[in-house]
C-alpha cells in the first residue's frame, strides 16, 4: 500500500491539470480511493505524471536484435550498467541490450511500450526477448501488410476470408493488433521493387494496390474490433515530395479509425534532395479536420543512431546514399527488413527538414490527444532522449537557440521559426501518456483514476525540463517503487497485453495447405504458444453489442 | 550459389527443404526454375547437384570475389588476375550475366570460405557483393553455419549483451573482443579459474593448453554423454537430450527458432532445470560485491 500526498497532479484522462490532489495504491498495484496504512510519499514541490506510454518503438525481435550485432562500435562507448544484487549488466546506446531496454525507459518514467513491428515467423523470438525486459508492459504490433497469403485474398476480393486470415493471425504471433508497413512495398522488394503509387499493381500481382491493401485492412481492424486501429507506415517513407502519397493514403482512410505512425518521415515537399522541405503545415491541417486518425511524430534528434524498419526498398536507398553498413532480412512471404546505421547532421539540409519537421507536427496539430512524443526509436533518436524533445516543445526561446545554429538554406523550408506554440505540462502529460494509451486502446494505462494501473511517475519540479523529465524522483510500477532518488530499486517483471480477434473456426484448416505451400516451417509449430508469454494479460475487443 | 561450403553432406535438407527442390508460388518447377552454383576448391558431392560447378584455386577466393565486384560494375579485370583463381573470362562473363539476369539470387558461404585465409576479410567480400548486387537484382547473403543451435546461442546473447560471444563480463557490464575473451583465448592464457560448459564438448576440440588449463580448475560440465570433456571434468551432471528428451527452443540458420517437442521422457533433468536450480542456490549466498562498493551505471566506458 502507498499514498502520495501533496504533489501536482497531471492526469489528463481525468482533466486534472496541476491540482494538487493525493494518490492512494492498494495491494494489488492499483489506483483506489483510500487506503489505511503503509508507506506515504511526500511528494509536496513535485508533479505527478501517469508513467509514460510509448506508441511506436522498437526495443526487441529479430531486427532489432541485427541491429545490436551490426553496432559492436557503439556499445564499446555508451553507457554500461553494472550488474548489481538485484539488477542484470546491460549496455545503452543506439541499440540497447533487453535488460537496458527495461531500466533505461523506467529511468525516465516511461512504463509501457508498444513494438511495433513483429513478423509472425519470429513472433516467439520476440516474445522471449520482451521477456527479459525488465519493469515495463508490453504491447507488439504484427506486421501484415505484405503478408502474401492475405494478399492473395485480398486480390481475389475475398473481404471475410482475410479478415479471419489477419485474426488467425494476431493469435498464432500472440499479438495485439496490426501494423501495416510500405503496404505492398516490402513485398514488391523481394522482386526488388517498391510501391510508390497508392494505385499501381504491386509487383507479383494484377490487381492489388496499395491503396486496397490500406482501406481493407483498416475496415477489418475495425471490424475485429482491435483496441488499437491499423498501426500505418505510409508508402514512399523519407522521399521528398511525398506529401502527396500521405496524403492520398489517408484519404483511403476515411471513414476509419488509424494511426500513422512516425508521421514526419511522411511529410516532405519538394521534388528532390535538393529541393526538400517540410510540409507538415498541410499534414497537420489533415489531423486538425479529422479527429479519427492520431498520430506520433517520429521525431529526428542530431546525433548517431541506427535504423530499423520493415520498409527494406527505403533501407537499400539509404545504404546507396549513405554508403554504411546495410543489413536486408526477407522473412519469407510475411515481410522483411532492413538496417542502416545513420548520423543526423545539423548541417545537412535534408536531417535539418526532418529535425523542425517532427517538431512541427506535435506543435501545428492542435490536440495533443491525437500526436504522440516518438522517435520511432531507433530509427529518428533514441528513446531515452525523449526529455530533449520535451525541452524543444516547452521551451520557444530553446527552439529558437537551436534553429539557429542549422545552415542559412534551411530559411523557407521550414515552418518552426514561424511557432511561438509551447507545451504545457498537461499537454506534455497527454502527449507522452495519456494519449498514447487511449489511442492503444490501454484503458488501464495514462489514467491515475480509480481502478487503473498505479504506473505512476513523479519529477521534482525544476526550470530545467530536460533534466527534470530525464530524471525522475519516484517511478512507480504497478504500485511498487522502482526508481527512488535515481537509483532502480525493484526490477519486477513486465506484462504482455494480447487480444484474441473472433475468426471463423475453419480458418485454422483453411490455412494449412496455403501455409504449407509456401513456409519453410511445419504447421503445427508456427502460432506461439499462450504459455510462451510472460505475465499475459488478454485485453477485451471494442465490439459493438 | 554456395560458396566454400558442401550442404549435401554437411547440410542434407538444405536442398530438399529450403533451396533447390521446393515448389513455390513463382517457381512452380521447384528444381527446374533454378540455377545452383558451387564454388569450392574441390569438387565435393555437392558438385553433382549444381548446375556449374567452379573450382577456384584454394586461398584465393577473395581475389575471385573482388573480381566479380568489379566485372559487375564493368571495370576492367586483366586475363592474368582472372587465371590466377583457376578461372577463365568465358565462364566469369557469364556466370556475371547470370547472377544479373536472376530474379532473386542468393549467397550461401560456409566454413570453407570464412575460415580460410583471409578469414573474415573472406566474408565481408561476399557480403559486399551481395549488396552490390542490388543495384542490378534482388540479392541476399547467408552463413552456412556449423553445431547444432549456435545461431540460438548468439542470438540470446546479443539480446543480453549486445554481442553474440567473445564477452567477457569481469569489469560488471560486458565487452568484447573475439581473439582475446573468446572461450579458447581465456583457456590458454589460464585467465579463469572455474568453467562451467553446457552443450559443448571443448575437450574434444581445443588445443591441448585449453585442455590443460581444463583439467587444473573446477571444471563443471553439464552433457547427456561422457565426453572428452566429461571425463577431465570434475563434475559431470546428465542431462536430458534437448530435443529429444528436454524441450526447447533451436535457432535455424537463419535465426528462426522452432519449438522443440520432446518425443521420449528422461530420467535426467534438462540443463534448464539444473542451472535454474544452481542459479536459485547462489541467489541465496550473500551477493559477492559488497553493496555500494560499485557505481550502478557509467555513462562513458574508457
Amino acid at each position: 500500500m502507498l499514498r502520495i500526498t501533496g504533489g501536482k497532479v497531471y492526469d489528463p484522462a481525468n482533466e486534472i491539470d496541476g491540482q494538487i490532489k493525493d494518490i492512494c495504491i492498494d495491494d494489488h498495484g492499483q489506483i483506489v480511493d483510500s487506503v489505511d496504512g503503509g508507506r506515504t510519499i511526500d511528494a509536496t514541490g513535485m508533479i505527478i505524471f501517469p508513467g509514460g506510454v510509448d506508441v511506436h518503438t522498437h526495443v526487441a525481435g529479430g531486427a532489432m536484435n541485427f541491429a545490436r550485432a551490426m553496432t559492436p562500435e557503439d556499445h564499446r562507448r555508451t553507457q554500461a550498467f553494472i550488474r548489481t544484487k538485484n539488477r542484470r549488466s546491460g549496455l545503452g546506446g543506439m541499440a540497447p541490450t533487453t535488460f537496458a531496454t527495461g531500466y533505461l525507459y523506467a529511468g525516465m518514467g516511461f512504463t509501457t511500450v508498444n513494438e511495433a513491428a513483429v513478423p509472425v515467423l519470429s513472433a516467439r523470438h520476440t516474445h522471449e526477448e520482451l521477456a527479459d525486459i525488465p519493469i515495463v508492459d508490453k504491447t507488439t504490433l504484427t506486421l501484415m501488410a505484405n503478408n502474401e497469403i492475405m494478399m492473395d485474398q485480398m486480390e481475389a476480393g475475398e473481404y471475410e476470408r482475410a479478415k479471419n486470415v489477419v485474426a488467425w493471425y494476431i493469435w498464432a504471433a500472440k499479438s495485439y493488433g496490426v501494423k501495416a508497413v510500405n503496404p505492398g512495398g516490402v513485398a514488391a522488394w523481394k522482386w526488388g521493387a517498391d510501391a510508390k503509387q497508392l494505385s499501381s499493381p504491386i509487383a507479383g500481382y494484377n490487381t492489388l494496390t496499395p491503396g486496397k491493401i490500406v482501406t481493407m485492412l483498416a475496415t477489418i481492424c475495425d471490424d475485429l474490433g482491435l483496441p488499437h486501429p491499423m498501426h500505418l507506415h505510409c508508402n514512399n517513407l523519407g522521399a521528398p515530395g511525398n506529401i502527396s502519397t500521405t496524403l492520398d493514403t489517408l484519404k483511403h482512410l476515411e471513414g476509419h479509425r488509424a494511426h500513422i505512425a512516425h508521421s514526419q518521415y511522411h511529410a516532405y515537399g519538394g521534388d528532390g534532395w535538393d529541393t526538400m522541405c517540410s510540409a507538415t503545415a498541410q499534414l497537420a491541417e489533415y489531423f486538425n479536420t479529422h479527429p479519427n486518425i492520431t498520430t506520433d511524430a517520429g521525431a529526428v534528434l542530431f546525433g548517431d543512431t541506427v535504423t530499423i524498419t520493415a520498409d527494406g526498398p527505403w533501407q537499400h536507398l539509404l545504404y546507396k546514399l549513405t554508403g554504411r553498413k546495410w543489413g536486408n532480412l526477407d522473412v519469407e512471404n510475411e515481410t522483411g527488413c532492413g538496417i542502416v546505421p545513420y548520423t543526423y547532421r545539423p548541417s545537412n539540409l535534408v536531417n535539418a527538414v526532418q529535425w523542425a519537421s517532427g517538431l512541427e507536427l506535435m506543435l501545428l496539430i492542435k490536440n495533443p490527444w491525437q500526436v504522440f512524443l516518438s522517435t520511432d526509436h531507433p530509427n529518428g533518436g533514441c528513446f531515452w532522449r525523449y526529455p530533449e524533445i520535451i525541452q524543444l516543445l516547452m521551451c520557444a526561446d530553446f527552439r529558437k537557440e537551436c534553429i539557429a545554429k542549422l545552415p542559412d538554406k534551411i530559411k523557407g523550408r521550414i515552418t518552426l521559426p514561424e511557432i511561438d506554440r509551447e507545451y504545457t505540462l498537461y499537454e506534455v502529460a497527454t502527449s507522452m501518456s495519456a494519449g498514447p494509451a487511449r489511442a492503444l486502446g490501454l484503458t488501464q494505462k495514462g489514467n491515475l483514476g480509480v481502478g487503473c494501473d498505479a504506473d505512476i511517475v513523479i519529477y521534482e519540479e525544476e526550470d530545467d525540463v530536460a533534466r527534470m523529465f530525464s530524471h525522475p524522483r519516484y517511478v512507480i510500477k504497478a504500485g511498487e517503487i522502482v526508481i527512488e532518488d535515481g537509483d532502480i530499486k525493484e526490477t519486477p517483471e513486465g506484462r504482455e497485453f494480447l487480444v484474441k480477434p473472433n475468426y471463423a473456426p475453419e480458418t485454422h484448416e483453411f490455412m494449412r495447405p496455403l501455409f504449407e505451400d509456401c513456409y519453410t516451417m511445419q504447421f503445427d509449430n508456427y502460432p506461439v504458444e499462450l504459455e510462451r508469454i510472460e505475465n499475459p494479460v488478454m485485453q477485451p475487443l471494442k465490439l459493438e453489442k | 550459389m554456395y560458396w566454400g561450403g558442401n550442404p549435401a553432406e554437411c547440410h542434407p535438407r538444405h536442398f530438399t527443404k529450403y533451396t533447390l527442390m521446393q515448389k513455390s508460388k513463382f517457381l512452380p518447377r521447384g528444381r527446374k526454375d533454378r540455377t545452383m552454383v558451387l564454388v569450392d576448391i574441390r569438387e565435393t558431392k555437392s558438385a553433382k547437384a549444381s548446375d556449374i560447378f567452379l573450382q577456384v584455386r584454394p586461398g584465393k577466393d577473395f581475389e575471385l570475389i573482388t573480381i566479380l565486384r568489379a566485372m559487375i560494375k564493368e571495370q576492367h579485370v586483366g586475363d592474368e588476375q582472372i587465371a590466377e583463381t583457376g578461372m577463365t573470362r568465358e565462364v566469369l562473363d557469364d556466370l556475371v550475366h547470370r547472377m544479373k539476369s536472376c530474379k532473386f539470387g542468393c549467397f550461401f558461404f560456409g566454413m570453407g570460405l570464412s575460415m580460410t585465409r583471409g578469414k573474415h576479410m573472406n566474408s565481408a567480400a561476399l557480403l559486399t557483393l551481395a549488396a552490390e548486387m542490388n543495384a542490378f537484382t534482388k540479392f541476399v547473403a547467408m552463413p552456412m553455419r556449423g553445431h547444432g543451435n549456435v545461431t540460438g546461442a548468439d542470438v540470446i546473447m546479443r539480446w543480453q549483451t549486445g554481442y553474440p560471444f567473445g564477452i567477457t563480463f569481469n569489469r560488471g557490464y560486458p565487452r568484447y573482443n573475439p581473439g582475446e575473451f573468446s572461450t579458447v583465448d581465456v583457456l590458454v592464457r589460464g585467465d579463469c579459474d572455474a568453467a562451467f560448459i553446457i552443450g559443448a564438448d571443448p575437450g574434444a576440440t581445443m588445443p591441448q593448453p585449453a585442455i590443460e588449463h581444463l583439467k587444473r580448475i573446477p571444471t563443471i560440465c553439464l552433457d547427456p554423454h561422457v565426453t572428452h570433456t566429461s571425463n577431465l571434468a570434475r563434475v559431470h551432471i546428465t542431462t536430458a537430450p534437448q530435443g529429444i528428451a528436454a524441450p526447447g527452443t533451436a535457432y535455424r540458420m537463419d535465426e528462426l527458432p522452432l519449438p522443440l517437442k520432446p518425443a521420449l521422457k528422461s530420467p535426467y533433468p534438462s540443463d534448464e532445470e539444473v542451472v535454474r536450480r544452481i542459479n536459485a542456490a547462489i541467489a541465496e549466498k550473500p551477493f559477492w560485491l559488497a553493496e555500494g562498493s560499485q557505481p550502478q551505471m557509467i555513462t562513458n566506458q574508457v
